[in-house]
């Protein structure tokens, strides 16, 4: 494999291998907190706060670590950070992390997360470990934002809480449950797939 | 070094190192965290029991949780109970603050502390318009009723109706079945003597 420059190592993570539209990686806090923008933006930036830390972590001690006990030091490293995003949430956005609940102590096990470590950190360099992180996680912030933007208009009629929807607009409730969170994300997995076919078509 | 121990030391490092800067992150976290929820409490006995310029303490009851403040106003007269508790609602707990007069006859109004309900359905439980506004000045000199179904307006209620959630019957009533039986409860307490305010008992 020729190596990528800088700035494909970036934006790979944004498109062609976002990890939740083209990698299907970390469903659980996708499809579970997307109920409303805030939350959606809440939890892709604790997401990569704990994946920018872990990758230059793991990848500036990958060498130390013998391959036998590589998972679990990776769990300890990715579970420490998630930690941390989770007391420094409720002490300084309690509101954040109310709504969160129990969807951020569980980062520790977003595919996302260890899936790059082994994937990518365990073998690159610190520097591009760090791209590498930073574009994935901009990419998981985008597909949240994307997510849970449909379903606040259409199931709450609101934006960031405030209301976009005229009071003629009847909230349709499924889209806040969990069969809306399917419904729209399997209807943007459909279109990614679209798009790439499109794009491939033409290559 | 053989691998075995190599793979103990590495392991060990990463958890003492993660560990210890867990702890400090606790530390300095942990403050903070308690006061958020102390401030919540006061924010709600300040909204449950108007008028309120000091709360007092009363009585605390962990395994029943059941909590009562007393309110003072400016002159240190005593204005009226916030009663906290919480009910087992469809999800998971559902904890509140109930204001009341000092008689233990009248309900001032209902204020959600933290609750897990179904988003649209069971969660309108926080909100005003739906559920709150039919909780404000309630007689509760008797025990209260649920109407269902449920009316569009609180005139159409008598003195010791609460309207029902369309679609949320579950939690209304969880609320109103913990309002009534820790009513009773307080006004026990009442009757023991097990409410005296630090005044009173310098008297």
């Amino acid at each position: 494999m020729p190596a990528k420059s800088i700035k494909e190592e970036f934006a790979k993570g944004l498109w062609k291998e976002n990890p939740i539209f083209r990698q299907l990686l970390g469903m659980c806090p996708t499809l579970a907190v997307t109920n409303a923008v805030i939350n959606g933006l809440a939890m892709g930036l604790a997401t990569a706060f704990v994946l920018v830390l872990s990758s230059l972590v793991v990848s500036f001690i990958k060498k130390i670590i013998p391959s036998q006990v590589r998972i679990a030091s990776y769990i300890v490293i990715i579970a420490t950070f998630v930690t941390v995003a989770d007391r420094f949430l409720a002490a300084f956005l309690p509101p954040i992390s109310k709504n969160l609940g129990p969807y951020v102590p569980l980062i520790v096990v977003n595919c996302i997360i260890l899936g790059r470590q082994e994937a990518f950190s365990s073998k690159n360099t610190v520097r591009r470990s760090l791209i590498d992180a930073l574009g994935m996680s901009l990419g998981f912030i985008i597909a949240l934002l994307v997510l849970s933007s449909i379903r606040e208009i259409l199931g709450s009629g609101t934006f960031l809480g405030h209301q976009v929807l005229g009071s003629w607009f009847e909230p349709w409730i499924i889209m806040v449950l969990p069969p809306g969170a399917f419904i729209t994300l399997g209807v943007l997995i459909a279109l990614a797939n679209i798009v790439e076919q499109k794009s491939r078509a033409r290559r | 070094m053989t691998l075995s121990s190599r793979m103990i030391l590495v392991l060990t490092s990463i958890g003492l190192l993660s560990g210890g800067f867990l702890s400090s992150v606790g530390l300095l976290t942990k403050e903070k965290i308690a006061l958020n929820k102390q401030k919540e409490v006061k924010k709600a006995i300040i909204e449950v029991t108007p008028g309120t310029r000091l709360s007092q303490k009363l009585y605390e009851d962990e395994e029943e949780k059941l909590t009562i403040y007393a309110g003072f106003d400016e002159d240190g007269i005593l204005v009226g109970y916030a009663i906290q508790t919480s009910a087992v609602g469809f999800q998971d707990e559902i904890s509140f603050m109930l204001g009341t007069n000092t008689a233990l006859t009248k309900i001032n109004s209902l204020a959600i502390l933290d609750q897990k309900e179904t988003p649209g359905l069971g969660a309108k439980i926080t909100d005003r318009e739906s559920f709150l506004k039919y909780w404000e000045n309630k007689d509760c000199s008797g025990s209260l009723s649920l109407r269902k179904p449920s009316v569009s307006s609180p005139e159409e209620l008598s003195a010791s109706e609460i309207n029902t959630i369309t679609g949320a019957t579950i939690s209304s009533e969880a609320v109103l079945d913990t309002v009534n039986s820790s009513l009773v409860k307080v006004r026990i307490l009442k009757e023991e003597g097990k409410l005296k305010t630090e005044k009173e008992n310098a008297r």
